[in-house]
């Protein structure tokens, strides 16, 4: 089997950069992607958008659709709808590919997993009709599909910006209930001057909380205590503010509370991870170029340390011009060189982000669950309570509490209550999650079928052309 | 209530959702269409049975799993609609397993 320069997992915008940059340079890239198309959550649909106008997604969005041009007029081999459920350090990937068990060999593999939201559990998280404010987002782009009525509620640039497209779209929306403590404006302030650097994302922030003020719609800010309401849907949200109690009737409630890396596949593959005290959640451990504990393995983009699309556009170009230097393409001299301006724009995004960071960092009130009824384990349906007693029964990391009580079991693997029971554990212990850990995650990282593991198919690359040699 | 502000031009296929024939849009997420046609309920929770519904529609949660043409644990919001396809709430628990088994 023919084995290509490098494979990249993941279509956003951190592996569409990196594929260009590396094709253009004339290796041979294989791109795996889940998505039909590329593009990422950031980008989805936006080749073929089924809304009347995109226009009233935002200039960031459309503007993905020159990426998404480049990436199609590279030289790249792009398998769509493949779910990568096996990286191996040994340059092997195993993945799912039109109902086929796929293999490929590549010298380099850039893992780019993007970004999940943080789960947001509340009591009532798990009623129908509660959804992340992302999937109103992918509902959007995907299929043009709207929500009349529903509730908003937590904190964070995504949430104001699915707002703001519902209001531009004319959907009527129940209220926007902000959850960004106080305390998180007055510690965010000082970071202000550092961040002013970059008027224009600030302006952009400011322009979608004037949007959302004019409009008129209830906007309820320091909410705390929030509940969904409802016995077998969602019927509603409750909360308190300035010492009152509220309830907004809605039959959809969309949450959020900031995105963390999406970890299943960098876990896996047993790469050194760090936790970022800053935005609360880990991260896989990378030099400046991406490059992990693994030095054939790379990541970039939000699925290695949360930074915007921007970011991974660039993140994925820096991992690029490292790979061809490894791969003999590029001097090191002229990696640096080239990687010059890149270095210097991340250096000048970072106090920006740090300040984003700061505003909207989570409360532990938001990010753990506080009440022992809530479900922590969607899948295997673990409480708090559950949890607790696995905990006071001897279970003191998160593999031992897996063991005990089947929390992170279940079909998601852990994605959802990760984070969560990490955190638990942190605070019952009274230690920091370095300490504490994660689950141990092993491949298949999906469900697979033993029709489709019978169903063997390799993917070799392409013999190299001789203007590539 | 959800809603779709496609604009009626996308080629038509019929698909069944729990036994109901629907129309949908070529392209589109199996999710969109059970959302549209009021059909929320995605799966039965394992162990106590409740409803479930998607919750993040971009593959992470494994909460819209559903059955399609009798294969269980297919993601909805990761497959497009395609015509004649049977797709069904998916009622795998602890008890239907118990049941199944015969104890």
């Amino acid at each position: 089997m023919q084995a290509f320069d490098c494979a990249i997992v993941g279509a956003g915008p951190a592996g569409m950069s990196a594929a260009i940059e590396l094709a253009n340079a004339g290796a041979r890239v294989a791109v795996l992607d889940r998505g039909q198309k590329p593009g990422g959550q950031i980008y989805r649909s936006v080749s073929e958008s089924p809304l009347p106008d995109a226009n009233v997604l935002g200039p960031d969005y459309t503007a993905g659709a020159e990426l998404l041009t480049a990436f199609s007029r590279a030289d790249i081999t792009h398998f769509a709808g493949a779910d990568a459920w096996h990286l191996g350090d040994d340059g092997r990937i195993l993945f799912s590919h039109l109902g086929e068990t796929c293999e490929l060999h590549c010298r380099e593999m850039l893992v780019c997993p993007g970004a999940m939201e943080r789960p947001m559990p509340i009591p009532g998280w798990t009623l129908p009709g509660v959804m992340t404010a992302g999937a109103a987002q992918v509902m959007l782009k995907s299929d043009a599909m709207v929500s009349d009525g529903a509730v908003f509620a937590g904190s964070g640039p995504l949430l104001y910006l699915i707002v703001a497209q519902y209001l531009r779209l004319g959907v009527p929306v129940a209220a926007l209930v902000d959850t960004t403590p106080r305390q998180n404006y007055l510690n965010a302030a000082l970071m202000l001057p550092r961040a002013l650097r970059r008027t224009e994302l600030l302006k952009k922030g400011l322009t979608l909380l004037a949007e959302i003020k004019r409009s008129g719609i209830p906007v309820y800010r320091f909410a705390e205590g929030l509940k969904v309401l409802g016995e077998e849907n969602a019927t509603g949200l409750q909360f308190t503010t300035k010492g009152q109690t509220h309830e907004i009737a809605a039959d959809t409630v969309f949450l959020h509370q900031g995105v963390q890396p999406n970890l299943n596949m960098t876990r896996a593959m047993d790469l050194e991870h760090r936790w970022n005290l800053k935005q609360l959640c880990w991260q896989v451990v990378t030099d400046p170029f991406g490059q992990t504990s693994v030095p054939h393995v790379s990541a970039a983009g939000d699925g290695a340390g949360i930074f915007g699309a921007d970011g991974a556009l660039i993140t994925g170009r820096l991992a690029a011009l490292n790979i061809l230097h490894r791969l003999g393409r590029l001097t090191l001299a002229e990696r640096d060189r080239q990687a010059a301006p890149d270095l210097a724009q991340i250096t000048a995004m970072a106090p920006f982000r740090a300040f984003i960071d700061r505003l909207y960092r989570p409360t532990d009130a938001l990010r753990l669950p506080q009440e022992l009824s809530t479900l922590v384990c969607r899948c295997e349906e673990q409480t708090l309570a559950d949890l607790r007693a696995g905990f006071d029964r001897g279970a003191r990391d998160p593999n031992a509490l897996k063991s005990l009580t089947r929390c992170g079991m279940g079909p998601c693997q852990g994605r959802q209550c990760g984070h969560m029971v990490a955190g638990l554990l942190s605070e019952w212990r009274d230690e920091r999650p370095e300490t504490i850990g994660y689950y141990r995650l092993r491949s298949p990282q999906r469900l697979l079928t033993l029709k489709e593991l019978s169903r063997y198919q390799a993917a070799s690359a392409p013999a190299q052309t001789e203007a590539a040699q | 209530m959800f809603r779709s502000l496609r604009p009626k031009t996308a080629p038509e296929i019929t698909l069944s959702i729990n036994g109901h024939d629907i129309i949908a849009t070529a392209g589109q997420s199996v999710w969109s269409a059970m959302a549209l046609n009021g059909q929320t309920v995605t799966r039965r929770a394992a162990l106590s049975g409740e409803d479930r519904s998607a919750y993040c529609t971009m593959g992470v949660c494994f909460e819209c799993m559903v059955e399609i043409d009798g294969v269980p644990n297919q993601q909805a919001c990761m497959r497009q609609v395609s015509d004649g396809m049977k797709v069904s709430t998916q009622n795998i628990t602890e008890s239907s397993e118990a049941t199944n088994a015969g104890l």
